[in-house]
């Protein structure tokens, strides 16, 4: 090995990452070149004085980083993980088919997966409970060995509930929204949707199904959710929502609903999304259809 | 001096080879975070985030942005845990997030840097904006002076280096992570990851040379 060799590979030898044979070969050139060894002492002192360009990590930096991102995963968990873990928690233990859901005259009745009754508020009881099934052994969380051949295992518990009520019902309330976000199963939201349409009078209940129609997945779904909306088309937060869905839905259909819904709304927010809709549609029907409506609207282009 | 310097190596070295030691309960943890139990999640994070915000505050020296890629990272590992399969060992599936995070950061940077503030000295480009960590408390104003002064060289040779240059330098002089970690960290080879560390010890090693 040559001393320009060894002055090249000095660092990586620091460094502990030199293959055995080269740092050997290094190590006995060292020994005999007075001039390599200085280097490596100078190799050695960069080493030491480069510790001094390390940032200094304050205390107040990682507790602002861990109170910024427990926020952060509040809201992740609230959101779009809630929705995950519930579909995959749901389908694992609920395998009651969608006709456990059905309205009998004005009382629902409603059986109760686990999530169920996270959802009800704490201070509610649970006067209709009804005699417990045996439970079930949902997921397995965790596994684990102890010394002596002893084994942990943590597992889920879950009970299936059924709860009557009337729609005056806090709970029987709850569990409806609930349902009408049921990943799971779109039918069951479909379902609970419809029973929830004549209850739009109630904030929650609206804003629920502007959620579910601004983002569930399935058309059927989303078209339920512009019906039960069809009395409050001309309120502010509807209409924007509607507007969105017009500009933004992938299935006609439910663009031809939020038309049709908007059509009767004569304000200059929707038309101007009726004129931006023009600008990308390319259903034929709905071209039409939004410019009779601005047509109605007396509204000439550029005027909004 | 010297030998302190070769410590600070060993140590960190060392330290994360105890924490793959401990794999054994880290990975029912990792099971329990992954069916949802947010204490062991918390666990995860607080075991591991120290070295994350020093790397990313390493790499990119500025608090809003360390704690930009802080967040981040640990956002994606919530996202994808459920994803994480074993294959490889948490602190480098985690090293992998937060490392990409710096260096596109980085390379960011570079782009900002070249249409602004951006001084071309011997050592390379040298960025006036960016602000020089503070000096830790010294008694000797001499003193100080040559350590704001080394500070300042030290940072300027580390930005004369490639954003990947940069990231390996760091893993394998601050974190302490041996090249085939990084290389696995790094989605390249060993021999990859060696040959960027070469380069940027040669710059490093020439950008300094007159305070050695
Ligand atoms: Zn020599």
């Amino acid at each position: 090995m040559n001393c320009e060799k060894v002055r090249e590979l000095i660092p990586l030898y620091l460094y502990g990452e030199l293959a055995f044979d080269e740092e050997e070969r290094l190590e006995e050139h060292l020994s005999a070149c007075p001039a390599c060894a200085s280097e490596r002492a100078r190799c050695e002192k960069l080493t030491a004085l480069l510790a001094q360009g390390e940032a200094v990590l304050s205390a107040e930096l990682l507790s602002r980083c861990r109170r910024d991102l427990a926020t952060a995963l509040e809201k992740e968990r609230r959101g779009r993980g809630l929705a995950a873990r519930w579909r995959a928690l749901w389908s694992k233990w609920l395998s009651a088919p969608p006709a456990w859901f059905r309205p009998v005259g004005a009382v629902a009745l409603v059986a109760l997966g686990f999530f169920g009754a996270r959802l009800l508020p704490e201070d509610l009881a649970w006067p209709g409970r009804s005699a417990q099934a045996q439970p079930v052994v949902g997921r397995v969380r965790l596994i684990d060995t102890a010394p002596g051949g002893i084994v942990r295992v943590q597992y889920e518990e879950v009970r299936p509930r059924e709860l009557r009520g009337s729609f005056e019902d806090e709970r029987i309330r709850r569990l409806l929204l609930a349902a009408a976000m049921d990943p799971t199963d779109p039918g069951l939201r479909v379902e609970s949707i419809d029973l929830l349409k004549d209850r739009t009078a109630d904030a929650e209940v609206r804003r629920a199904l502007i959620d579910a129609l601004r983002s569930d997945d399935n058309p059927a779904v989303r078209l339920k959710a512009i019906e039960a909306l069809r009395p409050y088309a001309h309120e502010p937060e509807t209409r924007k929502a509607l507007a969105q869905v017009l500009l933004a839905d992938t299935h006609a259909g439910v663009r031809i609903a939020a038309v049709e819904l908007l059509a009767n709304v004569k304000e200059p927010d929707v038309a101007g999304a009726f004129q931006q809709l023009l600008h990308r549609e390319e259903d034929q029907y709905i071209r039409q259809r939004t410019l009779k409506a601005l047509d109605e609207m007396k509204a000439s282009y550029g005027t909004f | 001096m010297t030998k302190q310097g070769a410590t600070l190596a060993i140590e960190g070295g060392a330290s994360l080879g105890a924490r793959i030691d401990a794999s054994m309960d880290e990975a029912a943890i990792i099971r329990a975070a992954q069916s949802g139990d947010a204490e062991a999640f918390e666990r995860l994070v607080r075991s591991y985030d120290q070295q994350v915000l020093r790397l990313a505050m390493n790499l990119l020296r500025n608090p809003d942005d360390a704690r930009d890629v802080y967040q981040e990272t640990f956002l994606r590992v919530y996202r994808n845990l459920s994803s994480f399969r074993f294959d490889c060992s948490f602190s480098t599936w985690l090293y992998r997030i937060a490392a990409n995070l710096c260096l596109d950061q980085l390379r960011k940077r570079r782009v900002r840097r070249t249409e602004s503030s951006v001084v071309e000295t011997e050592e390379g480009s040298v960025d006036r904006l960016e602000t020089v960590p503070e000096a830790r408390p010294q008694g000797d104003p001499q003193r100080a002076a040559l350590n704001r002064e080394l500070r300042t060289s030290i940072e300027a040779a580390l930005n004369s280096l490639t954003p990947r240059e940069r990231l390996v330098f760091e893993l394998r002089h601050f974190q302490g992570m041996r090249l085939r970690e990084i290389g696995e960290a790094l989605g390249s080879s060993e021999e990859a990851a060696k040959n960027c560390l070469f380069r940027a010890t040669q710059k490093m090693r020439q950008a300094l040379g007159e305070f050695l």
